[in-house]
């Protein structure tokens, strides 16, 4: 399975840059999302890797074929990249049956009519939708249309698939069905893929690297769950995780104490961190604030979120302004005194660049 | 050595750059219709323009004392300031007021009547709503002259005009109307207004319909009266429409020219356009300033257009959730509205025809009765031993009319394959390179000929074709016809591509549909219905087309329409009747098949 290596791209619409000097790897079999906010280039990368836009600089390769290159003048034609692609509304031709709309580009390849309707069924009993074969998309419920994409696009059985948000269209419950089937579909179809999303929980629980972006230029390449715990900077930190990371301005002292609101603490930094006096911004998650019985400093419930399995509670601390989750199905009422404390990581970032410069522990807070 | 290389790298990119560019079919057909039309619009307008510096053989020559072909500002200084005999009054001033005022009261008309059906269709529980809106589109579905020689055939009598003979009006019912009533400004404007008021009700219509019912129920909410609503919320939302539908009929009325020579000529009213027309022949210099000065009016004032829907807040008039509209409950003055409205459709789009038809079968003017009727002019023969005027046939035997028939037929059908086709080609074109510089000349020099009064169009193309030898007959015609009719399939083009996501291309794309196959399986049906409309209008306007090809044709028997105005200038009534007949049964007959056989219709294009 190939892997689609970008040196360098960058796309500019007359004088806006919507993607930077781009540098991405991706290895075959991966499972790669492309998230950010909107605006911030990513479908523009996506289109520019299965061809339908053309870069401005820079050189793309798919496997071992260069597919782009600004330099050699080469740019090959989308339907010479082996790839599929996956469109935010389906783009489902409507006056052509389910049935017709995956077998066109099959058609196009000269496959003889019998293995086309063979591959055809195949594709709808993979995909459940065998009973819809004789309708028309406009028959079809969201869900029901999202699948005979997916079916039209596996059909010719590209080496790599693209997806351009192909689930924002969904209703919530639906979404998180066909989360779970394209995961699915990733395993058995043994491809490459690549996804672009604003959703960050879907980025989370789809990928196996993330490629984060923000207005053109790749913000972290990493695999999710060490974005989520080790962010490369304050927009990364920001963009991730729901409920968004506790942010605290503060300073950190050569001695390695921290000094935040109306409190201090002890910074432990990773081997071979050296304290120096500067402002930072400290990032600790809402999962690390622990409320209960245990807890060391005093807080009043500002509001709470409960949803059945985790609850939100914002606290307000003498001028801190904390939210943290508790696992369970719990309510605090509101202005009501708790007690919490800080568990595990915390990073350290450098408030002029916004930089993670440390990630370690906070010991025991005190007020002082 | 080391500088060759970046030399070498950067032509390789350059290459590149170009190939990929090429690779596209939008980027192709963009550049292709730059220069068709850039050459198609332009030359014949630098034509033109050097026309009117240049003394013509003939009277021209021998008035200005110069050799022909000389280059001079003679038909200027003759046009615009000669006081002797009031020559520039009589010739271009007098003519210029003329063309305002009936212009400026047609478009209040339309405005006035379209608005008002557009309202009480779209905003109340009038009764016999589907008939009336069936009804309402017929006279512009008709050629313009149609209620001109219907208003005259039913008005006119002995004692005004050429004094021919008597109208039903006189004949029947003994009335004699006054000249002012029959001939001049007032018919003039009245009929232009009634012709353009389908307009005014297609364009208001469409927004009053599609117009979010939410913005008027948010007012109803807030306890606001039902009389503020309407002014205070939907008149200021159709506004631009009304300014924009007051600016097309000005500018359409400007350009008019059946209308006036049915109405104006006998009493020698004259506007621009049959100024224009009657100079052609002996003084084309003047005739061409004549033509310029029509154009800069028709250019600047849709270019206002434009202005006025596009920079102003040019409301969306996308359908809201809440399609049920609380309609204004009329009660007891509903019926006579009703019945109004239904009689004075019936008195402009349905008693012409009758009319026609009437005063193609009767033998001596003004006598109805049985004995005096005859079907001789449609299928007579040997007439010349009866009549002492006008062919030897009935029109449907005379072999000059089926030929003239055929000839339009030939002209509108392929006007509207080559217009339909390349405004589709253009819509692509546009909507794929949606912004880019490219696209944005192409989709205005497609709308160009639009700007351009038909008869002045027609103009520039005469004093390009006396350049080019073998642009003569058919090829001419249907080249001119093909580029002025454009504009309405561009329109639909680019409205139906731009409704297409680009997604719906490129998913098949992907898979390696080639270009042309993308075009035929996956765009076009999707779209058929706009894409047909774009051929439809066409097809129907060259039918009726008169103004554009009257300085065109090689003789008045080549189509139709210059055909129908030769009959009539001949003063042979009951043949005139008759071949008008045929024209707007032949339209609505096209108009109707084309209709049920691919739903597309009028009204969804942007009308003229």
């Amino acid at each position: 399975m190939p892997e689609i290596i970008l040196k360098n791209v960058t796309k500019k619409f007359g004088k806006f840059v919507a993607v930077d000097h781009l540098d991405l790897r991706i290895e075959s079999n991966a499972f790669i999302t492309l998230l950010g906010p909107s605006g911030c280039g990513k479908t523009t990368t996506l289109r520019m890797i299965a061809g339908l836009e053309t870069p401005t600089e820079g050189t793309i390769s798919i496997g071992d074929r260069v597919v782009f290159d600004a330099d050699r003048g080469i740019n090959l034609p989308p339907n010479k990249r082996d790839v599929g692609f996956l469109f935010q509304n389906y783009a489902l031709w409507p006056h052509m049956t389910v049935y017709q709309n995956i077998a066109f580009g099959l058609e196009n390849l000269k496959w003889d009519k019998q293995r086309i309707g063979n591959r055809v069924r195949e594709l709808l009993e993979m995909l459940h939708i065998e009973s819809f074969e004789k309708r028309y998309p406009s028959e079809l419920s969201g869900g029901q249309q999202q699948r005979v994409a997916i079916a039209r696009t596996l059909a010719p059985g590209p080496k790599v698939l693209f997806m351009d948000e192909p689930l924002s269209n969904l209703d919530a419950k639906l979404r998180m069905d066909m989360r779970t089937e394209l995961k699915r579909l990733h395993r058995d179809t043994d491809s490459t893929f690549v996804y672009v999303t604003h959703d960050q929980l879907e980025a989370m629980t789809l990928s196996t690297r993330v490629c984060i972006m923000e207005t053109g230029v790749l913000q972290q390449y990493a695999p999710p769950l060490e974005m989520y715990s080790d962010p490369a900077n304050l927009f990364v930190a920001g963009f991730m995780g729901s409920p968004t990371m506790n942010f605290i301005d503060g300073r950190l002292h050569a001695d390695g104490t921290v000094s935040f609101g109306h409190l201090a603490a002890s910074f432990k930094g990773p081997d071979g961190f050296v304290p120096e006096e500067k402002d930072i911004i400290l990032g600790i998650r809402p999962e690390y604030i622990h409320i209960g019985p245990d807890g060391e400093l005093p807080a009043t419930v500002y509001s709470t979120l409960p949803s059945g399995m985790e609850t939100t509670v914002r606290l307000e601390a003498d001028s801190l302004a904390l939210t943290a989750v508790v696992f369970d199905d719990v309510d605090y009422p509101v202005d009501s005194k708790v007690l919490y404390s800080f568990r595990k990581a915390a990073i350290l970032f450098d408030k002029a660049s916004g930089k993670n410069f440390a990630r370690g522990s906070l010991d025991r807070p005190h007020a002082v | 050595m080391d500088q060759a290389k970046p030399a070498k790298s950067r032509a390789l990119r350059v290459l590149g750059q170009i190939r990929s560019w090429l690779s596209q079919p939008s980027n192709i057909i963009l550049l292709f219709f730059l220069i068709a039309l850039t050459v198609l619009t332009l030359y014949p307008l630098l034509s033109m323009l050097t026309e009117t510096f240049t003394i013509h053989t003939g009277r021209e020559a021998r008035a200005a004392r110069l050799t022909a072909g000389t280059l001079s500002m003679y038909h200027f200084e003759r046009l615009f300031a000669t006081a002797e005999n009031d020559y520039s009054w009589i010739q271009f001033y007098q003519p210029l007021l003329n063309t305002l005022l009936v212009s400026i009261a047609a478009s209040l008309i339309a405005i006035f009547f379209g608005g008002t059906v557009a309202f009480l269709v779209t905003r109340t529980d009038l009764k016999y709503k589907k008939f009336v809106s069936g009804v309402f589109t017929f006279p512009y579905i008709m050629p313009a002259w149609t209620l001109a020689l219907f208003w005259e055939t039913f008005f006119k009598n002995v004692h005004i005009g050429l004094k021919t003979s008597n109208g039903i009006m006189a004949s029947v019912f003994g009335v004699y109307m006054p000249e002012w009533f029959v001939y001049g400004a007032f018919p003039i404007a009245l009929v232009l207004g009634l012709h353009y008021a389908p307009f005014a009700y297609i364009l208001i219509g469409g927004i009053l319909r599609n117009m979010d019912a939410n913005l008027e129920e948010a007012a109803t909410i807030l306890k606001t009266s039902r009389g503020r609503v309407i002014w205070k919320i939907t008149l200021p939302i159709v506004k631009p429409a009304m300014l924009s539908t007051l600016l097309l009929v000005f500018a359409s009325s400007m350009s008019a020219y059946s209308v006036p020579v049915f109405l104006g000529s006998p009493v020698r009213f004259y506007v621009l356009s049959t100024k224009m027309k009657s100079l052609m022949d002996s003084y084309p210099g003047q005739a061409y300033i004549i033509v310029g000065v029509m154009i800069l009016f028709g250019v600047s004032i849709l270019l206002l257009n434009q202005k006025v829907t596009n920079s102003r807040k040019q409301f969306t008039t996308v359908t809201g959730k809440s399609g049920q509209i609380s309609k204004i409950r009329l009660r007891k003055a509903n019926r006579p509205i009703a019945v109004l409205l239904v009689i004075l459709l019936l008195l402009f789009a349905v008693v012409p025809l009758i009319t026609f038809a009437m005063e193609s079968v009767i033998i001596k003017a003004g006598d109805y009765s049985l004995k005096n009727m005859t079907l001789d002019f449609w299928i007579g023969t040997h007439l010349e031993e009866r009549l002492d005027q006008g062919d030897s046939t009935g029109i449907l035997l005379n072999p000059k009319v089926w030929n003239a028939l055929g000839f339009s037929l030939a002209l509108a059908v392929t006007c509207a394959l080559v217009a339909g086709t390349c405004g589709i080609l253009v819509g692509y074109g546009v909507a794929r390179k949606r912004g880019t510089r490219l696209a944005g000349w192409v989709n205005s020099l497609s709308f160009f000929p639009y700007l351009m009064p038909s008869l002045a169009f027609g103009a520039i193309y005469l004093a390009m074709s006396s350049r080019i030898p073998w642009l003569r007959g058919f090829l001419l015609l249907s080249l001119v016809g093909s580029v002025k009719y454009l504009p309405f399939a561009s329109r639909s083009g680019v409205n139906a591509m731009l409704q297409l996501s680009g997604e719906i291309e490129e998913a098949a794309v992907i898979t390696g549909v080639p270009w042309w196959k993308r075009m035929l399986r996956v765009l076009f049906p999707i779209q058929k219905s706009s894409f047909l409309s774009g051929y439809l209008l066409p097809l129907v306007s060259c039918m009726r087309e008169l103004s554009l090809f009257v300085l065109l044709v090689p003789t008045s028997n080549t189509i139709l329409t210059t055909m129908l105005m030769q009959y009539s200038e001949k003063g042979w009534a009951q043949f005139g009747n008759a071949i008008n007949l045929l024209i707007i049964l032949v339209v609505l007959l096209i108009n109707y098949l084309v209709n049920k056989l691919t739903g597309a219709s009028i009204d969804k294009g942007v009308g003229g």
